[in-house]
């Protein structure tokens, strides 16, 4: 016969069972996780100044993402790859040996192949803004993605030009892949449409322009001067042109002009040149996105953001968001994060993202700037435009 | 075409005035002490980041900031010197070592104080052209000419005619018989560095007002500063500057005449061609082995 403290003793245990089992089950959604991101950027080096700007929009990406997703939380780990392919491989293999899921960053379509190279081979994602040149995306490397590409530039430029009603441009562009990919490109596109283009390359390490720009005035003769290079080879080429003074409609540049930093530091050579911009300078951000970077940025490091901190921004939310999202699911080692990426379709700040299988964005078109009276108004589309364009758009 | 010949040959003279500014300093220091200070370019450009201070922070003219930049770069320079002294044995290679870890040292020291932006003069005069008929150049570039051809000749009139100077060239010829004749190697030693880094500091400050800088800048004018002067020849002040002009107006006929890409390659090719031809350089002597 059993007894009634023999029977309760076993009910007992079951209802204590049920009850941690239950508290166990209503604690896992409240559990938030912790995922290690690395950042390799040239922190220092020739493009340091590139870096530390891109580096800047991932942090401000990890402090938004993390004051906005109360379950989830991104750490940061940066390790500088001096502006070097060897430096950034090494930097891919050392986050890799310290446990993080993904990395973000790369600068310079030199640096960033080999480091993506070495990121697939470890199997893991690779997502840049820093890198255009198109090899980057037919290598095959199914972990590698970028949110810009050639084409967007390309595409920018020649609308400015097209609507400018250029029929001569002349092409001076740095020999570096990046340069060299956009600036043949467009002169393939410019040829193909009635419009004389001739290109002329230089070394990086060049710094008297004046020889170069004598040629195109004295030989060349265009409407337009297209410039591809970086802020050193623009002020070096914006000089030479203004001691000379070649008789053209419009300077044009791509990226690191139409920015701000470029007005505050080269009052002289700015006014009127045109260079890619995604925003107006002063900026105002109408989205709520837009809002949390900004003010993000202002109280982390006290300026306003430039076209860099937008890149890096955007890469590093649309990396962290997949992150969390493959986690949720269940898949981040089953190479879910490359999937959740894929399935991206988003409005950004630098308009709409998606991956397309070889991971490049196929929706990114960039937006042409002038400088005017210490401002940057965006000209081009005209769609985007906040105001016209003046000519002629050079600084004499 | 002559215009752009024209054009093309008085912007690589004017470049060869340049380069010759940045050049001399290593050129003494080699040519008297056999060391080559692999941190020159980073102590001209420590004077070209004097100047940026002095003009955005205090305001001044870049050109004034040269009674800054001769303390610094001196400073820095006669601590270097203090460094590679202490070498006892192979000083030439353990002097190549210590002078590149300056040269890291000093490039992030910029970096971190004036983080990776480019900088330049915002003096409208000195960015101004200077029209010479059909020859264009910026004020400032005339004016690092200008001075780079009196430092020439002041340096060289001083090692020629001075006390200090002729001693500087009695230790480079035989250290031993000059401390015989009662001149001190080491401060003898210590003056062509800390002169090294006064002519430096006319070179960064010039460089400020006709160039852009930024930290990462310090290799490549090491680099076209050791070419100058092998091609010069050991000890040689005048060769400095036909050389430096020789590979201005070479590379400003390469842009010119074939590509701006080739520029760099005219310098190598230049360097090559004239060691193979005249090992001692242009105006180096063949010495005696033993």
């Amino acid at each position: 016969m059993i007894q009634r403290r023999d029977f309760h003793r076993p009910v007992r245990r079951a209802a204590l069972a049920a009850a941690l089992a239950a508290s166990c089950l209503s604690l896992a959604p409240a559990f938030a996780a912790e995922f290690l991101v690395g950042a390799e950027l040239p922190l220092t080096g020739a493009l340091a100044r590139v870096g530390n700007g891109m580096h800047e929009g991932v942090h401000v990406a990890a402090e938004v993402f993390n004051k906005a997703n109360g379950r989830h939380k991104i750490r940061l780990v940066s390790i500088d790859d001096e502006s070097t392919p060897a430096k950034a491989i090494a930097a891919v293999e050392k986050l890799a040996s310290q446990g993080v899921l993904a990395i973000t960053g790369g600068y310079g379509s030199n640096n960033i192949a080999p480091a993506a190279e070495a990121a697939n081979r470890l199997n893991l994602v690779y997502m840049t803004s820093g890198g255009v040149d198109d090899s980057l995306v037919s290598a095959g490397r199914k972990n590698f993605f970028r949110i810009n590409n050639t084409a967007g530039y390309e595409r920018a430029v020649l609308g400015l030009i097209g609507d400018m009603g250029a029929k001569s441009v002349s092409i001076v562009y740095s020999t570096k892949d990046a340069t060299t990919d956009l600036a043949l490109s467009v002169q393939k596109a410019l040829a193909a449409s009635g419009v004389r283009a001739e290109a002329h390359s230089f070394d990086p390490a060049i710094t008297d322009f004046k020889p170069v720009i004598n040629k195109i005035r004295l030989q060349d003769r265009p409407d337009v001067i297209l410039m591809a290079g970086y802020e050193n080879d623009y002020v070096g080429i914006l000089r030479a042109a203004r001691v000379l003074k070649p008789p053209v409609k419009a300077m044009v540049g791509v990226w690191s002009l139409a920015t701000p930093k470029m007005a505050a530091e080269f009052p002289d050579l700015m006014p009127h040149v045109y260079g890619t911009a995604l925003l107006p300078f002063p900026a105002t951000f109408e989205t709520a996105d837009g809002k949390a970077f900004s003010d993000a940025y202002r109280q982390l490091y006290r300026k306003e953001a430039d076209y860099l901190g937008q890149f890096g921004y955007v890469q590093g939310m649309l990396l962290f968001e997949a992150i969390a999202r493959a986690f949720d699911k269940g898949t981040l080692a089953k190479g879910g994060i490359a999937d959740e990426l894929r399935k991206t379709d988003r409005d950004t700040l630098i308009g709409r993202v998606q991956f397309a299988a070889n991971g490049d964005n196929p929706h990114f078109v960039h937006r042409m700037g002038q400088h005017q009276d210490k401002k940057i108004v965006i000209v081009w589309p005209k769609q985007y435009a906040t105001g016209p364009k003046v000519y002629p758009g050079v600084p004499w | 075409m002559t215009e752009l010949l024209l054009q093309a040959l008085y912007s690589g003279l004017l470049q060869g005035g340049a380069y010759a500014l940045i050049a001399l300093g290593l050129a003494l220091v080699f040519g008297t002490m056999k060391i080559i200070n692999l941190a020159h370019g980073e102590l001209v450009l420590m004077a070209a980041y004097v100047a940026y201070a002095a003009e955005s922070a205090l305001g001044w003219h870049p050109l004034a900031a040269i009674v800054l930049a001769l303390p610094a770069t001196g400073l820095t320079a006669a601590g270097m010197h203090w460094t590679v002294s202490r070498i006892r044995a192979d000083r030439e290679i353990n002097s190549l070592l210590l002078t590149f870890g300056f040269a890291v040292v000093l490039t992030n020291g910029f970096l971190m104080l004036w983080s990776a932006d480019v900088h330049s003069t915002s003096s409208a005069w000195l960015q101004d052209a200077l029209v010479l008929g059909p020859l264009y150049s910026m004020h400032s570039e005339a004016l690092s000419f200008a001075i780079s051809l009196a430092l020439l000749a002041g340096l060289w009139w001083w090692l020629a005619r001075s006390w200090h100077g002729r001693a500087l060239r009695a230790v480079a010829a035989n250290r031993d018989c000059a401390m015989l004749m009662g001149i001190a190697p080491g401060r003898t030693e210590l003056l062509s560095f800390v002169l090294a880094g006064a002519l430096a500091a006319f070179a960064g400050v010039a460089l400020y007002c006709h160039g852009v800088i930024q930290p990462a800048l310090g290799g490549a004018l090491t680099v076209k500063a050791f070419i100058i002067t092998v091609l010069a020849g050991l000890g040689s002040i005048p060769g400095v500057l036909a050389a430096a002009i020789l590979l201005g107006i070479c590379e400003a006929l390469t842009v010119t005449l074939a590509s701006s890409a080739l520029q760099e390659l005219t310098g190598m090719v230049l360097f090559l061609v004239v060691l193979f031809v005249l090992p001692n350089g242009l105006f180096g002597t063949a010495r005696r082995r033993g």
